[in-house]
């Protein structure tokens, strides 16, 4: 409609210089330079990089090595009988999962604290996206000495309460849930953020509507604020399952990977097979592979979210 | 909507449980950093330092391998640079996406949006390679140059581009402004906010990027800030815990200042954001 309009005013005003067939050349003309540097930084660094990690894949392609034969699927065979490679994508699933539920419900807990019309509004707003601004190395290193079995002060707050002391970042079935507590300390900000932006999104009346009806404060959030939320609930996680499944950051600095192989994650791994064995063949197919499962991911959310809700 | 007591009583409860949890992290590592090393090392821990010095923060700044200060520089200037390629790529493709009538519009735009589909990871090893083939390793430009194709961005911006009402730019055209000059005159002004938002967005992100810089660098002069707290950390975590802290309380300080100064455009630019990139 937009353009339709443009185009007509702009031939009217040009028509005496110009047949109208030019004037939609240059609009073609002009598109094409104004995406022109953008498709050429995309060329480059993602599509021919898909197409050299795909063809890297069905290579034996050693870095040290000059001679790179063309072995077909035997990385992709040696993935599905490699033990390591399975107990990272376990690892990462589970870490997943805790994460993106545990930042999915103190973001919303936090967001429908923050609309509520009280006093120190800002602040608290202010404050509780704090962590997220920090860096994942400055993220680590305070954490890992929090979570210290010895020294550290979490173990000390649980013997209040007779609990402990834990070897969180040494004992195999704590080091994911302990790493998932620190991402959720400091991943909670977006969803909320994103949750106020959705809560602020709901008509007033649909609320005033529902107390009239006499609903009280749990019916009104059970069945208004969450089903209308459901857009912005898809929206939270599906940005969470797919930045926390690439989690590499948090097990490098903290555990790197351990104790044994109890937070080797996906991504930890890729690196450790590019980037310590430098096997960049291999590498490439558990790249390949990791692609695969996020895109499948995001596509089973999506479906099982996809329903919109219209006000 | 009026609060009753008790919706004021559960919010202030939510809140302060929240604001605690967030606090006292962050406070210990503080209250650490002043500590001694064999302070830190005892039990019960304490809270508060006995006698706050600032031993840590002198060893951490003078010790010879590490360089904060470059560490923070390189950061700065890595993603500074990466935020503004990003916005000198996306910002005239989205115009043009959002605009201009040519062949391919819609084909080209549907491929980049099933491209969000795939995840960066794909791209490292032959990026890696890519790199070194250019002699790019250990230099700003394989930090800034790989991830500034941002589809995120023509498509954050595309949205925003498409709300302006067009009969500002049809204003400009009747003063016989060619297409750069409605980009730049007309809608560059008026998506501000977006840019900002879109800014932020993409520095943060590329600021706590630790993957790609610790592949890409190898010298202590060209690490940025997360790698080179990570190596602080494994370097130094066993003996000097409050050198440790110190780093990391040290290099957060210039983001959390900026935060400070900026709250408000930094989190609405991170609710423009989602909440374009949810519709």
């Amino acid at each position: 409609m937009s353009q339709t309009t443009d185009t007509i005013t702009e031939s009217k005003k040009r028509n005496s210089r110009l047949p109208p067939i030019s004037l939609k050349m240059r609009e073609v003309i002009a598109a094409y330079a104004f995406i022109a540097p953008f498709f050429l930084f995309f060329l480059i660094f993602v599509v021919r990089a898909v197409i050299v990690a795909v063809r890297m894949s069905f290579y034996e392609w050693h870095i040290l090595r000059p001679s790179r034969p063309f072995i077909e699927f035997q990385n992709y065979l040696e993935l599905i009988n490699d033990d390591v490679w399975w107990v990272a994508l376990q690892n990462t699933l589970i870490f997943t999962v805790i994460t993106v539920i545990g930042t999915t419900v103190v973001g919303l807990l936090a967001a429908v604290a923050l609309i509520r019309p009280v006093r120190g509004q800002g602040f608290f707003r202010v404050l509780l996206y704090m962590p997220s601004l920090l860096s994942v190395g400055a993220l680590g290193l305070i954490w890992v000495w929090l979570l210290n079995n010895q020294f550290g002060v979490i173990n000390y707050f649980l013997s209040f309460i007779g609990l402990g002391p834990y070897n969180w970042l040494g004992d195999p079935n704590l080091v994911l849930p302990a790493l998932s507590l620190t991402t959720i300390w400091w991943g909670f900000g977006f969803p909320m953020l994103i949750f106020i932006a959705g809560l602020q999104g709901i008509p007033e009346q649909l609320y005033e509507a529902a107390r009239i009806d006499g609903a009280n404060a749990r019916q009104i959030f059970f069945r208004i604020t969450l089903p209308l939320l459901r857009p912005t609930i898809l929206f939270v996680t599906v940005t969470g399952v797919i930045s926390h499944f690439q989690v590499y950051g948090q097990p490098f600095i903290m555990t790197a990977g351990g104790p044994g192989r109890s937070s080797y994650t996906v991504i930890f791994y890729l690196y450790q097979v590019a980037w310590t064995s430098f096997r960049m063949g291999y590498g490439a197919a558990v790249a390949v592979v990791i692609a695969f499962i996020m895109a499948a991911m995001t596509t089973v959310q999506f479906f099982f979210f996809s329903e919109r809700v219209e006000f | 909507m009026k609060a009753t007591f008790a919706d004021k009583f559960w919010t202030y409860a939510i809140l302060l449980t929240l604001a605690v949890f967030v606090i006292l992290p962050l406070s210990i590592a503080v209250s650490q950093s002043f500590m001694t090393n064999a302070e830190v090392n005892d039990w019960p821990p304490k809270l508060v330092p006995s006698s706050p010095n600032l031993d840590a923060f002198e060893r951490v700044l003078t010790q010879q391998d590490m360089r904060l200060d470059l560490w923070l520089r390189n950061s700065l200037i890595a993603a500074t640079g990466y935020t503004l390629a990003v916005l000198v790529l996306c910002a005239p493709a989205a115009y043009a996406f959002a605009r201009l009538r040519f062949p391919g519009n819609n084909l080209l735009f549907g491929f980049l949006l099933i491209t969000i589909m795939i995840p960066p990871q794909i791209t490292l090893i032959p990026n890696y390679l890519l790199m070194r083939d250019l002699q790019w390793l250990d230099t700003m430009n394989a930090l800034i140059f790989p991830g500034a194709a941002n589809v995120f961005g023509v498509f954050l911006l595309r949205q925003f581009f498409m709300t302006i009402p067009s009969e500002l730019e049809e204003a400009a055209v009747l003063d016989g402004a060619g297409y750069f000059q409605r980009f730049w005159y007309v809608i560059l002004p008026l998506s501000t906010n977006a840019m900002v938002a879109l800014s932020i967005f993409v520095f943060l992100g590329h600021y706590n990027d630790l993957f790609w810089p610790f592949i890409v660098t190898n010298s202590l002069e060209t690490r940025t800030l997360p790698v080179g707290l990570a190596i602080l950390n494994s370097a130094y975590a066993g003996q000097f815990r409050p050198t440790v802290l110190a780093g990391a309380v040290l290099s957060s300080i210039p983001i959390l200042i900026v935060y400070i100064i900026f709250q408000r455009r930094i989190t609405e630019g991170v609710m423009l954001t989602g909440g374009l990139a949810g519709r």
